[in-house]
């Protein structure tokens, strides 16, 4: 194993190249399945393997940056991004990132910035997890209700269709990949939630972004997914030019990482193909409370099995993306063949 | 002025200016704790080729670093997207537009 070790001049030490493509990979298949930046696999992850910390979070934004143009190149083609609605939200974000920050600056300044972040941190993880699988477990309820009785499901209003109906305020704007119409300031206002909510908790905000597009905006969950993304690769992009400019990125790490990533990536968002996007949320929901469960460790002073716990974890779930994918592929090959045979 | 050559124009202004919309806002969107700066010095000794070049921009400017980091990364996160896309396409999947089912 000594053979795949590399010397990394930034950080200073040795690291195993084949640990670094396995670390890439597997934040991006998930990263590209659920659009989401992956940080909070891949900072613990590095640094569980004797990544210093201050270089685990510039080297992780800086390769996200990388791998998300990987993952919206695909979604992109795929027709799952929404740039009109992205560039809306980011106007959003930009702004409710500034106020999240100095929010933390008033709780610091009060002495309960870390007592206040690490619960709402729990709390919202918690929430998003509940809320999402309380709502996979009624579409499961309504559609075998609806599959009984011989009847298709009653289609009812969604809480984000209802919002555009009260909300409309000029000017109202058609997203075309969404299949939304909707007040202008809703995607801003959106973003701007988000934007506080990720920056008060110190996160790229991916996890929280792509259900508000879905249970706010109304997206469909895939172009949720594809939007996300493309959020990320902007941001990501400047997160690896702002450590950058710190000193805090490992190129070398970060381009071995981005390999492996692109590779997972390119995987993970072809497997959304196969994949509806109600079992999508289900998986996400999952995701989610494992990352709660990981902050609820660390909480316990349980570091070293928080980050053991949460690796293990990714390589889990990106195990179960790449089955889907897999099964996916061959369904569609074999209706191919079968196809010809029947004259179609 | 041709018609292409008019729309190439009008595509490159859009680009323009989407970009720059969100870079200036970028300088708030990125995620993570604020990085303060490190002084730190990368030891070139015994380093060579690609190693070597990295840590002498290191060493010489943050700044040329920064702009290193994001070229690179940028660079190489376009030549493996189509690139992978193009090894996807060998497989023989169609993967054109999806409908977006839930």
């Amino acid at each position: 194993m000594d053979f795949f070790n590399i010397y990394l001049p930034i950080a200073g030490m040795q690291f195993n190249v084949l640990l670094l493509l396995l670390i890439g990979f597997t934040v991006g298949v998930c990263g590209g399945f659920f659009g989401v930046g992956g940080a909070w696999i891949v900072t613990p992850a590095l640094n569980i393997f004797g990544f210093p910390m201050p270089y685990a979070i510039g080297t992780d934004l800086a390769h996200m940056g990388g791998k998300s143009i990987v993952s919206t190149i695909r979604h992109g083609k795929f027709g799952n991004v929404d740039v009109k609605l992205g560039f809306s939200m980011i106007a959003g974000t930009t702004l409710g990132m500034e106020l999240g920050a100095r929010l933390v600056m008033k709780l610091e300044h009060l002495g309960v910035a870390d007592t206040v972040i690490r619960k709402m941190y729990v709390v919202f993880l918690a929430f998003i997890g509940s809320y999402v699988l309380y709502d996979y477990i009624s579409h499961v309820r309504e559609t075998s209700r609806a599959a009984k009785a011989g009847a298709p499901a009653a289609k009812r209003d969604t809480f984000a269709q209802r919002l555009h109906r009260r909300f409309r305020v000029w000017p109202m704007v058609h997203f075309k990949a969404s299949g939304v119409t909707c007040s202008l300031w809703l995607p801003i206002a959106v973003g701007f939630t988000t934007g506080v909510v990720a920056s008060v908790l110190g996160v790229g905000g991916g996890f929280i972004r792509m259900p508000a597009l879905i249970y706010l905006i109304g997206c469909p969950t895939l172009v949720a997914v594809g939007t996300d993304l493309f959020e990320v690769m902007i941001t990501g992009a400047y997160g690896a030019f702002t450590y950058g400019i710190k000193g805090r990125v490992d190129l070398i790490a970060a381009v071995w990482m981005l390999m492996g990533a692109a590779v997972g990536a390119q995987m993970g968002t072809v497997a959304v193909k196969y994949v509806r996007g109600y079992s999508i949320r289900l998986l996400f929901a999952t995701t989610i409370f494992i990352a709660c469960a990981s902050v609820l460790m660390k909480q316990l002073e349980l570091q070293v099995a928080s980050s053991i716990f949460i690796l293990s974890a990714g390589i889990l779930i990106s195990g179960v993306i790449l089955s889907l994918l897999v099964r996916g592929v061959m369904r569609e090959r074999s209706e191919r063949r079968a196809a010809p045979e029947l004259g179609v | 002025m041709s018609g292409i050559a008019k729309r190439c124009l009008v595509g490159v202004a859009r680009a323009a200016l989407a970009a720059t919309v969100a870079m200036t806002g970028t300088a708030w969107a990125a995620g993570g704790p604020p990085a303060t700066k490190l002084i730190n010095v990368v030891d070139t000794r015994g380093q060579s080729g690609v190693g070597l070049s990295i840590a002498q921009i290191y060493n010489e400017s943050f700044l040329q670093f920064g702009l290193l980091v994001v070229v690179v990364m940028v660079v190489q996160g376009m030549v493996l997207g189509f690139g992978m896309d193009k090894a996807m396409n060998l497989l023989g999947l169609d993967l054109g537009k999806l409908s977006h089912h839930e």
